[in-house]
């Protein structure tokens, strides 16, 4: 089970409303490399690992991608707070009100709603984790893209944090599936 | 400022500030407030984009000081621990875990006690009235 720590893993305090980056931002809630989709996919995949090393790091991750989940929403919440009715459909977001007002909804920066395609998962410890290690680097270079696209520092600061987790995130899943890598081919000897 | 001695003068801002481990691991640990703002313990690991440097995060009153003093012990804690999760065997880096975990649980408490319950198994959930659903909540932030 999992309990609430009711507090943010790293700080979000925004302070600029910023309709237009919210609306690029929200990619890393609901899109391809989002964090929701992080946390889904380590989460579900767990089941299939060779050993206790797997199932604790998927485990772990996945639930800290749940608080990166978390961090993601805050600033969405804080970039589009108090907006009014015009400035939303200035920024392009009339569909997002008409459908789901102010509240959050995981998209990409399209518009394209969340898929669970985006967490993929075969059952096979080398393909998954080979998957988990694409998928951090996906982020990452999203997480790259969107500091280039803004000048506010209180959401630099924060992705570049994010960023950071991915990279460490991506170590961990590359030393996991390069000893099951070796665990395997010895057995197939 | 409170009794842990993590504030940023004290932990001697410095991004090749390392804690230096035995010989029994290949790792090195960054500082707390180092590493926290880094998002990575591992000096050998962190890696930087373009010219950006990590945001200095600066509390405005006592409460933003605790909550600074609690996230960056338990950061370390969590990056020792996924660490810990690949490499059970590394008796220096269970050392460093516990080292941060028993001076988490003391903050954790601390903090509760003061400003309200984080966890729903707090000791500071035994008043009245119900202080769970207290404001702000996480995704406020701190002008509520």
């Amino acid at each position: 089970m999992w309990l609430y720590q009711k507090k943010l893993q790293y700080p979000v305090n925004i302070k600029k409303k910023d309709l237009a980056f919210a609306k690029q931002l929200v990619t890393q809630y609901g899109g391809f490399a989002g964090e929701l989709g992080a946390a889904l996919r380590y989460l579900n995949q767990r089941y299939s690992m060779l050993d206790e090393r797997g199932k604790a790091l998927l485990t772990d991750i996945g639930t800290e991608e749940l608080a990166h989940v978390e961090i993601l929403s805050s600033m969405l919440y804080q970039l589009m707070k108090d907006a009014t009715i015009e400035e939303l459909k200035e920024a392009g977001l009339a569909s997002h009100y008409a459908e789901h007002r102010r509240g959050l909804y995981p998209v990409d920066a399209r518009g394209v709603p969340f898929t669970v395609a985006y967490f993929a998962g075969t059952g096979d410890v080398l393909a998954d984790l080979s998957e988990d290690m694409a998928a951090e680097e996906k982020a990452r270079a999203v997480y790259e893209s969107l500091i280039d696209l803004t000048d506010d520092p209180d959401i630099i600061g924060i992705l570049l944090w994010l960023r950071q987790r991915e990279i460490v995130h991506f170590q961990r899943f590359k030393e996991l599936y390069e000893d099951y890598k070796r665990i395997l081919n010895k057995k197939t000897i | 400022m409170n009794n842990y001695g993590l504030n940023k003068s004290m932990m001697n801002f410095n991004m090749n500030n390392t804690i230096s481990m035995n010989n029994n691991s290949n790792n090195n640990l960054s500082g707390l407030y180092t590493g926290y703002i880094r998002g990575n313990m591992f000096p050998n690991l962190y890696d930087q984009y373009k010219n950006y440097q990590p945001m200095n995060i600066n509390p405005r009153n006592e409460k933003e000081q605790y909550l600074l003093d609690l996230n960056q012990v338990q950061f370390a804690m969590h990056d020792i621990h996924l660490y810990l999760d690949n490499f059970p065997n590394d008796r220096s880096m269970i050392n460093e875990f516990n080292k941060n975990r028993e001076l988490y649980n003391d903050i954790l408490k601390d903090y509760e006690n003061k400003f309200g319950p984080l966890e729903i198994c707090s000791d500071s959930l035994n008043r009245n009235p119900w202080a769970w659903n207290n404001e702000p909540w996480p995704w406020e932030g701190s002008d509520k």
